[in-house]
């Protein structure tokens, strides 16, 4: 079972003995302190040198498994975890910064102000002509003089200049006419001449928006957005209807209302005419996405501190109020209305409106909303509950013992340790247990169970003592005085400071009390550390043995011994920890009161009584109590299980073995893809139906030892619980589900709608339940 | 030195740069892959990048509500694309930024084109190249070969690419080339010529060992490209095809509409991620775990529900539930595809055979192997023919090559005589006459030893015995081995420390086996960082068309070559 790739530094380069830093040479006893001296004392120097000691690491690591005779073994550990020859995945290269990159701006608008000048000026000149011409009043006028006054504006090119139209080409003669613009001047034909509405030309000249509400309307934005020549039948069009039968007509008409122009000054006029628009018109969508940007603002702000005070309330921490908290998850939800709310119509705009908006219009408006609905998704679901007012009590009440019981756990271990210290010292009397001796006195009345509780005597007496706590009475007194008077940003940074101090306070004791204890506990976590290193290392190779092989057949027989080692090797363990808490116990009676082993809970069985509920509240709290070999096995022992399955499943198989896995999962995968159009939940009947579900057979195949599994409890907790189920509870529960079955119907998932709706029912109608019981 | 982590710096920082609004990006054909490669949609739809358009598209719509952000290569067409844009402008501001050097005519031709003043920022950003993976990038080019010289069009595009990776992560490299193909001596002056001439752009912090760019030709190893590969990037792209990191899944029978077409994408697929390089088996075993994995996740039963907890503990997995679905449903669909692939073309047998012949030296045996699987009537024509290439490749001088027989073989299979012809077209491309290198039978000494012990150790694993010329050729390259003789430097100045950064760049294309192995010597070479770059990343069939547009000599055109086998379903 050698690596395919062997790693190149093996056998080229001998292995060191001990294990030595490599900057300062100071041998450390274990790989794990080589790291962590590493990491304390050089980590600011170069990188290369990381990479240098991780080798190292990694090949004192191995020595150590040669001399285990566990060789072979690093391989399963490049596929499950990333490990180092001395190279660097390329996937954890250093962060670059931007590359190179060169401007072009400067240039650009240098070229683009000489240009932009001309251009200003052209248009201006335009403006003013424009204005010059509308100034006087044309329908009562005679054609000759508004020809002499509009001849005045602007000097006109000689007729006998331009024999051709200059836009189509066309020979002027008596039929076809030669036309002057109004603006600049030029000759044009008639079909290539346009005309400048008396409308849009004081629109364009007095910049107001009168002209614009006027009805003969200057032409409006779609069709200036088209070329300049499809303006010309509509404004025609609007024109007088002796313009309309004039086209045949060679006398010269009458110019009322309009003003002839080339091609050329209508373009640019029509420019000038769009950006006057825009100017002022802000469109509907761009309002409503300026309104809804502000609710995802809001909700990034007001999110974070609303999960902070969750958090620390779900741990029964007392720095925030129920209430408040209660508040901002009101407001943040509220703004995931207003955020839906308002997506929607931005999706809607509109639509109903004819003639349809551009489809690019429709699909920018579709994808914003698409944006709002991951926000929400993405926001909302990792907003979580908060405890009801019972249940936050309950936390409150289990915090307070837990932290009761670290206290007199430090306390312990300082009692071992002054003893141990005095012990040492017998020989010289020992000036410094003046101050421990104090404290050692008052420890018997501390350690009683009720003499904890905020109130006590004890508690204010010893309070005094340390200015710490002294800081934190103080600040707690500020902070009510702040809620009284309503103050909320002032109690932020008073909570603010709570919790610093808190944290701050636990470290001190903490710090101390592990000081003491750390000797003792480093050996020993050592020990198990490694073991279970070894033994997961044993049982991941065993796996990866199993699926690496290609031709390979693996007996059953083999499988099931080394499972009962491992068995083995869990009890031994588990005695372990036996040890541990026995000597922790031990460590507990040493001091003469023995009435402290009563309120020092045995670390996993029968949890205490109050613990029973946030384990149901939260499965995976459940995890983290329970001791770490217990996490690992259980998954192991299923691992062993299926794998043994698969193995003896391979074992019939004569060619590919990995063939028959894998049409099983397939088959699995198929069948999903044929479910689900069903309108049922996918993979949902696989997990009924499939006898072979490893799972099952998993929880099944669980050794008995996992009497202490966490889970039984769980469920006992779970049934006593479900009858006391609080309507406020069932009410989040509700939220919770509607959040979802909007998000699964924004998906298009029906299947998954369905499913939600009908838990959604099942609630309401448990909150009916519960009402009319409380009635 | 990541080049996915380069283009995403020069994305976001054009997005950012253009402040808060909705945002619409215009891109050409070549940008879009560029930038679709590094983010998703929904990446980019958080930075308020609603509408992704196509700067030659007819269909747009005026919205001067949005923000124009254009990432475009700096080509006439784009140009003249633009300066029509410019001149009736269709949103409110424009941030311009190309991919490569512009020239200043053609800036200036654009300034006069804004008579509007909606150019607010106009910028080169170098992101001139797909990064694929953050060590290995491509520039989706084929067919760069006419015989054994560049299409011209494209060497100019390739230089390009280059330099823009260059720029992408600062490095001025000193530059070494394959001295039997003219055609890496081409490139490697082109791309000299360009550091000369953007003499200031290319002043970069001098390091202490200056980087390297190695430019190597791909006919130096034709084999690497036809062989079957086991990890797991690798097969897809063998199998079904990895474009732009797409799979197009169309074909796969009874597969569901929403999984057509898929996207592998390290950057936000963790089990991806993950399993990248591993091999089939393990993908196996990782999948299934994955598998079980959700279905603890998921819901279960669906009245189930009976008590709070159950409600609870739904409610509270409900998120992770649904974030799985679409990876299992995606992953279990492609790795059945590819288990049903290989049973049903025997790949593992065919696999064997090939392994044997690139990397024994027994041709009496590999011959019999070969005449055997022929025989077989479930091998395609695909394997059949690279079966034989391979042998053509490896015994090509042998005295008592059966060459001919073989061919007459692949007649009586049924083989098409264009894919037959194939087969003489391959040694033309990658023979003994055009190889620097010897691929196949170590000369010197050492190399020699090495191989013995190889052979006493036995192989570990029949399917990935083979390691591309290129592990070689770069572990040489690391420890200062490498034969200037073979590799000569562009310029008088040469390297005398041990190269630390090195950009390998192949003619003719890289793969994802190589990648593999730079992938390896990144994580096992304390101190050197490796980016593997090819004019495309190729697969077995999009080798042989190259070879075939190669040797065919300036004809190109075939737009279909082999394509997947037909019997695939």
């Amino acid at each position: 079972m050698a690596s395919s790739y062997p790693p190149p530094l093996e056998g080229s380069v001998e292995v060191k003995e001990g294990f030595l830093c490599p900057l300062c040479l100071k041998d450390l006893q274990s790989f794990y302190q080589l790291q962590d001296h590493y990491e304390e004392e050089h980590s600011g120097e170069e990188r290369h040198v990381r990479g240098q000691i991780k080798s190292l690491v990694q090949k004192a690591k191995k020595a150590k498994d040669k001399l285990l005779k566990r060789d072979g073994e690093e391989r399963n550990e490049t596929s499950y975890e990333s490990f180092y020859y001395g190279g660097v995945d390329p996937y954890m290269w250093e962060p670059q910064e931007l590359g190179a990159t060169r401007s072009h701006v400067d240039f650009f608008k240098k070229h683009r102000a000489e240009r932009i000048d001309h251009y200003v000026v052209e248009v201006n000149k335009r403006i003013i002509r424009l204005e010059k011409l509308t100034s006087f009043d044309r329908t009562n006028m005679d054609a000759g003089k508004i020809r002499a006054l509009e001849k005045s504006v602007v000097s006109w090119v000689n007729d006998s200049d331009v024999p051709f139209c200059p836009d189509c080409g066309g020979k002027f003669n008596i039929r076809n006419r030669r036309h002057h613009c109004r603006l600049c001047g030029s000759i044009m034909c008639r079909k290539c001449m346009e005309f400048v509405t008396l409308p849009l030309a004081y629109k364009l000249t007095s910049g107001t928006r009168e002209a614009l509400s006027a009805p003969a309307g200057s032409p409006g934005q779609k069709e200036s957005s088209g070329s300049g020549v499809a303006v010309v039948p509509s404004l025609s069009r609007r024109g007088s209807i002796s313009s309309l039968s004039s086209v045949s007509s060679v006398l010269e008409e009458r110019d009322d209302d309009r003003i002839r122009c080339c091609h050329h000054c209508m373009d640019t006029l029509l420019k000038r005419q769009e950006k006057l628009e825009e100017k002022d018109h802000v469109p509907d969508i761009v309002k409503l996405y300026e309104k809804l940007r502000l609710c995802m603002d809001k909700v990034n702000e007001k999110a974070p501190e609303y999960i902070r005070m969750a958090e620390s309330l779900n741990a029964g921490e007392t720095i925030y109020n129920l209430d408040t908290a209660g508040g901002l998850r009101m407001e943040v939800q509220k703004y995931y209305e207003l955020i839906d709310a308002l997506s929607k119509r931005i999706m809607t705009l509109g639509v109903k409106e004819e003639p349809q908006p551009h489809p690019k219009t429709l699909q920018l408006q579709r994808m914003v909303r698409y944006s709002a609905t991951l926000f929400v998704q993405e926001k909302l679901l990792g907003l979580m509950s908060l405890p009801t007012k019972d249940k936050y009590e309950e936390l409150k009440e289990k915090r307070r013992e837990e932290q009761e019981r670290r206290l007199q756990q430090e306390r312990q271990a300082a009692l071992e340790n002054q003893k141990r210290r005095s012990e040492l010292d017998r020989t010289r009397p020992a000036p410094n247990t003046n101050g421990e001796a104090p404290a050692s006195a008052r420890s018997p009345r501390m350690t009683k169970a009720v003499g904890w509780l905020p109130s006590s005597d004890a508690l204010h007496t010893r309070q005094l003592d340390d200015p710490l706590l002294q800081q934190i009475d103080n600040i707690q007194s500020f902070l009510r005085q702040a809620r009284a008077a309503g103050r909320a940003d002032e109690a932020t940074v008073l909570e603010e400071n709570l919790r610093q101090l808190q944290d701050e306070y636990d470290l001190q004791q903490t710090s101390r009390a592990i000081e003491l204890s750390k000797k003792l506990a480093e050996e020993e976590s050592l020990q198990q550390e490694q073991l279970e290193r070894l033994e997961w290392k044993e049982r991941a190779h065993g796996v990866w043995r199993d699926t690496e092989g290609y031709g390979e057949e693996q007996t059953t027989a083999e499988e099931e011994v080394r499972k009962k080692e491992k068995e083995e090797e869990e009890e031994e363990k588990e005695e372990d920890e036996e040890d541990k808490r026995y000597t922790l116990a031990r460590l507990s009676t040493s001091p003469p009161r023995a009435t402290t082993i009563k309120s020092f809970p045995p670390l996993g069985e029968s949890p205490p009584t109050t613990s029973e509920q946030p384990p149901s509240l939260n499965p995976f709290d459940e995890e983290d109590s329970t001791p770490v070999e217990e996490d690992d096995s259980n998954p192991f022992a299923e691992d062993i299980q299926r794998e043994q399955k698969a193995a003896t499943a391979n074992g019939k198989k004569e060619y590919n073995p990995f063939e028959e896995e894998e049409e099983g999962v397939v088959d699995e995968g198929a069948e999903t893809t044929r479910e689900s159009p069903a309108g049922r939940n996918p993979f949902e009947e696989d997990a009924d139906g499939d006898a072979r579900n490893p799972f099952n057979e998993g929880t099944a195949g669980t050794p008995p030892g996992a009497s202490k599994n966490p889970f039984d409890d769980d469920e006992d907790d779970a049934s006593v619980a479900c009858e006391i189920i609080e309507e406020e509870l069932l009410r989040q529960q509700i939220d919770n589900i509607r959040a979802y079955i909007f998000d699964a119907k924004q998906n298009g998932r029906a299947d998954e709608v369905e499913l939600l709706s009908e838990n959604l029912r099942e609630l309401q109608r448990t909150l009916q339940e519960q009402k009319r019981k409380a009635r | 030195m990541n080049v996915t982590l380069a283009v995403k710096q020069y994305v976001s920082k054009m997005i950012e740069s253009s402040g808060p609004g909705m945002k619409v990006l215009l891109m050409d054909k070549e940008t879009t892959s560029i930038v679709s490669v590094v983010y998703t949609q929904s990446e980019i739809l958080q930075k308020e990048v609603y509408l992704f358009e196509r700067i030659d598209s007819q269909n747009r719509d005026s919205m001067k509500h949005l923000k124009a952000i254009c990432f475009l290569r700096p080509t006439k067409e784009n140009v003249e694309h633009l300066i029509q844009e410019l001149r009736r402008p269709k949103y409110s501001v424009y941030f311009i930024y190309f991919s490569n050097v512009i020239s200043k005519s053609e800036v200036k031709a654009l300034a006069e084109a804004d008579e509007q003043e909606v150019v607010a920022e106009m910028q080169e950003f170098y992101g001139d190249f797909i990064a694929v993976n953050p060590h290995v990038f491509s520039l989706n080019l084929t067919g760069v070969a006419r015989g054994r010289s560049w299409e011209p069009s494209l060497l100019t595009r390739t230089t390009q690419g280059l330099t823009s990776v260059l720029l992408a992560l600062k490095k001025c490299p000193m530059i070494r080339y394959q001295l039997s193909s003219d055609m890496a001596k081409r490139l490697a002056e082109s791309v000299k010529q360009i550091i000369t001439k953007e003499y200031e752009l290319f002043d970069f912090r001098k390091t202490e060992v200056p980087p390297l760019l190695l430019i190597l030709d791909r006919s130096d190893d034709a084999i690497t490209p036809l062989l079957n590969q086991w990890t797991y990037q690798a097969m897809v792209h063998e199998l079904l095809g990895l474009n732009n990191n797409r799979i197009d899944l169309s074909r796969v029978p009874g597969i569901s509409k929403d999984l057509r077409e898929v996207v592998l994408s390290a950057e936000n697929d963790e089990f991806y991620a993950n399993n990248l390089y591993l091999n089939f088996g393990e993908i196996g075993t990782n999948i299934k775990n994955l598998m079980e994995d959700f279905q603890k996740k998921k819901p279960k039963g669906q009245q189930k529900l009976e008590s709070i907890t159950d409600m609870k503990a739904f409610v509270e997995n409900y998120p992770q539930f649904k974030k799985m679905s679409g990876t299992v449903s995606k992953h279990v669909t492609v790795v059945g595809e590819l288990s049903r692939l290989v049973s049903d073309r025997c790949l593992m047998e065919v696999s064997e055979v090939e392994q044997e012949l690139a990397c024994q030296n027994d041709h009496s045996n590999a011959q019999q192997m070969l005449r055997r699987l022929l025989q077989h009537p479930r091998v395609v024509d695909l394997d059949a023919v690279r079966l034989v290439m391979l042998y053509a490749l490896r015994y090509e001088k042998h005295s008592n090559s059966i060459l001919p027989s073989l061919m007459d073989d692949l007649q009586r299979k049924g083989v098409p005589e264009r894919h037959r012809k194939m087969v003489q077209s391959m040694v033309e491309y990658g023979g003994k006459r055009v190889r620097g290198t010897d691929l196949i039978t170590p000369t010197d000494a050492v190399a020699i030893t090495k191989q013995f012990f190889k052979g006493l150790k036995g192989v570990e694993n029949v399917y990935t015995q083979h390691q591309p010329l290129l592990h070689d050729t770069l572990d040489q390259l690391i420890k200062g081995r490498l034969k200037d003789s073979q590799f000569p430097y562009l310029g008088p100045s040469s390297l005398r420390d041990r190269p630390q950064d090195i950009i390998v760049f192949v003619i003719g294309g890289a793969t994802y086996e190589e990648a593999l192995t730079v992938y390896n010597l990144n994580r096992t070479m304390p101190g050197v960082r490796i980016v593997l770059g090819g004019t495309t990343i190729h697969n077995t069939t999009s080798f042989m068309e190259e070879v075939r547009s190669t040797t065919s000599g300036g004809q190109g055109g075939h737009s279909q070559g082999m394509g997947r086998p037909p019997n695939r379903r």
